[in-house]
């Protein structure tokens, strides 16, 4: 039973780390996405002097660390969702939310097409 | 059975429950699916409560700890597979744990993370040097109360109620895709490893000895780990609901653990952020704690070491150097500067594919009247025991798919 199943547990290890193109990138569009729209949220909850400076200077730096990553991940980087991820992250880090949040939509807009495709 | 020491040990374990694993999971579940996966908190929940009585029973009982039995009953060759398995998952889950505390302490002040998880490793090292195991379980638990604010922020937001009560019904979305089926299953899987870690009962069966436990304290025993953990279990809960309910409508899967920490600061402002920072902070630091000491206990127990914090540290000089190298290796892992996610996500897979190898023992412990005596597995016990470790079973043969297809839960 063991030999049976060890072959295609590797083959789905080996289908699972080859794939590329926007399905691959779905799971990087995803967490762009929800990256982007925690940026908005720590943003309005700050304009709303519920947060401390730290704990936003803090948050910005994980949240754009973890955007450069998902960004260097992305198969297809110079696809629509690619430059999507590059504008968000041109953004400082003290834009408005109403701003940071069109950006997290589009992605939003761009998941749920690459989802149902 | 001293009511303070009772009351003492069930705000302990309710502080203690909630760990980085069950944070991230707890907050991305009521995102992802709103409050469907209340129902697998719940039924972890109950598994994690019979899991525990059954090792306190097993402590109180044959005043023995859980590895030190499972070495004469299931012979060295497999003894030490369940060892080996155990540590591995229990180390990852302390970097996981570690590299926690490092992150919230930078949310809290800014430090640089590194030196954060150094710092922390030193001064988590010196508790449980200086103090007595009660006292090293009492301050990180009863510290971890402050979590109790994401139990108040979700009464401010005034959520459905309803739904989160039919959120405890077990159910599948309606309408979900093949691709959310397969990620709503690795979320149903994951948040049972989390509320399921094996490093939770050896703690909890090693901490009975080391306050030496006997069948007097069969009902004692029992309380703490029903009502503790029961009511640990509602502040995952309601992390979860808090999540649906503020994060899922503006698209927030929280990607970063500080990002919980939101769900107290939109009602309560700053207050409400410091104390769910400090609440995470001291949950974690004392999961991290459990996790290095449950595995030290193990290691030493299996190899009949001199073991406990009820001794000097240089009367059990091995299980001090172990708990000791078990931390610098956790930090050591965070050094390498590894996101803390997926140490997060690791610790879940390695858990969940370990589990039954860890609670079989267990039950085959619990339920051997030459070892037990009058307290052997009674019906109920062995009922929900033999099913949990079904449950479990399965869940450890579907984790390594489901992680794989949904590329850990992100479809």
């Amino acid at each position: 039973m063991a030999r049976k199943l060890l072959p295609l547990l590797l083959l789905l290890i080996a289908g699972c780390s080859h794939a590329s193109g926007p399905e691959a990138d779905l799971q990087y569009v995803k967490q762009a996405r929800s990256l982007g729209a925690e940026w908005a949220l720590v943003n309005e909850q700050a304009s709303q002097g519920h947060l401390t400076a730290t704990y936003v200077g803090s948050m910005h730096q994980w949240l754009r660390d973890n955007l450069q990553t998902t960004s260097r991940s992305l198969t297809q980087p110079d696809s629509r969702y690619g430059q999507e991820v590059r504008a968000l992250l041109a953004e400082p880090d003290d834009a408005s939310p109403e701003e940071i949040r069109s950006h997290s939509d589009r992605l939003k807009q761009i998941e749920d097409s690459l989802e149902s495709a | 059975m001293n009511p303070l020491e009772l009351t003492l040990g069930i705000m302990t374990a309710v502080g203690g429950f909630v760990d980085i694993s069950e944070l991230v999971f707890a907050a991305k579940a009521g995102s992802t699916f709103g409050y469907a996966l209340i129902s697998v908190f719940f039924i972890g929940t109950i598994g994690i409560i019979v899991f525990s009585e059954m090792s306190g029973r097993v402590a109180a009982a044959a005043k023995q700890p859980v590895f030190n039995l499972m070495r004469h009953r299931l012979g060295l060759k497999l003894g030490l597979v369940t060892l080996a398995a155990s540590i591995v998952a229990n180390l990852i889950t302390c970097a996981a744990e570690v590299g926690g505390v490092a992150l919230i302490l930078n949310y809290l002040t800014g430090a640089p993370y590194l030196l954060m998880a150094i710092l922390m490793v030193a001064v988590m090292i010196a508790s449980i040097w200086i103090l007595p195991f009660e006292w090293i379980e009492r301050t990180y638990g009863l510290l971890g109360l402050f979590m109790l604010i994401f139990a108040v922020a979700l009464v401010a937001i005034h959520p459905p109620w309803d739904k989160i009560a039919g959120g405890f019904m077990p159910q599948v979305p309606h309408g979900l895709s093949t691709k959310e089926l397969l990620t709503f299953g690795y979320f149903t899987v994951a948040i049972l490893s989390a509320v399921l870690f094996p490093y939770e009962v050896y703690f909890y069966s090693s901490g009975g000895i080391e306050e030496g436990w006997a069948p007097k304290d069969m009902l004692k025993n029992r309380i703490t780990a029903i009502v503790g953990m029961g009511l640990g279990s509602t502040l995952a809960i309601a992390i979860l609901a808090n999540s649906a309910q503020l994060f899922g409508p503006v698209n927030v899967d929280p990607e970063i653990p500080g990002t919980a920490a939101l769900q107290a600061a939109i009602p309560f402002g700053r207050w409400g952020l410091m104390i769910a920072l400090l609440g995470m902070f001291f949950a974690v630091a004392g999961a991290a704690v459990e996790t290095c000491m449950a595995n030290a206990y193990s290691i030493a127990q299996f190899f009949g070491w001199m073991w406990g914090r009820h001794k000097k540290p240089w009367e059990a000089p091995r299980f001090t150097l172990t708990w000791i190298a078990l931390f610098i290796l956790a930090l050591l892992i965070v050094l390498t500067g590894v996101d803390v996610m997926m140490l997060v996500e690791f610790a879940i897979l390695f858990s969940i594919l370990v589990l039954p190898f860890t609670y079989l023992p267990l039950l085959l412990l619990a339920g051997d009247r030459k070892y037990m005596r009058e307290y052997v597995n009674g019906p109920l016990a062995k009922t929900l025991g033999w099913l949990y470790f079904v449950i479990i079973t399965a869940a450890a043969v579907a984790a390594l798919p489901l992680y794989l297809l949904t590329s850990g839960g992100n479809g």
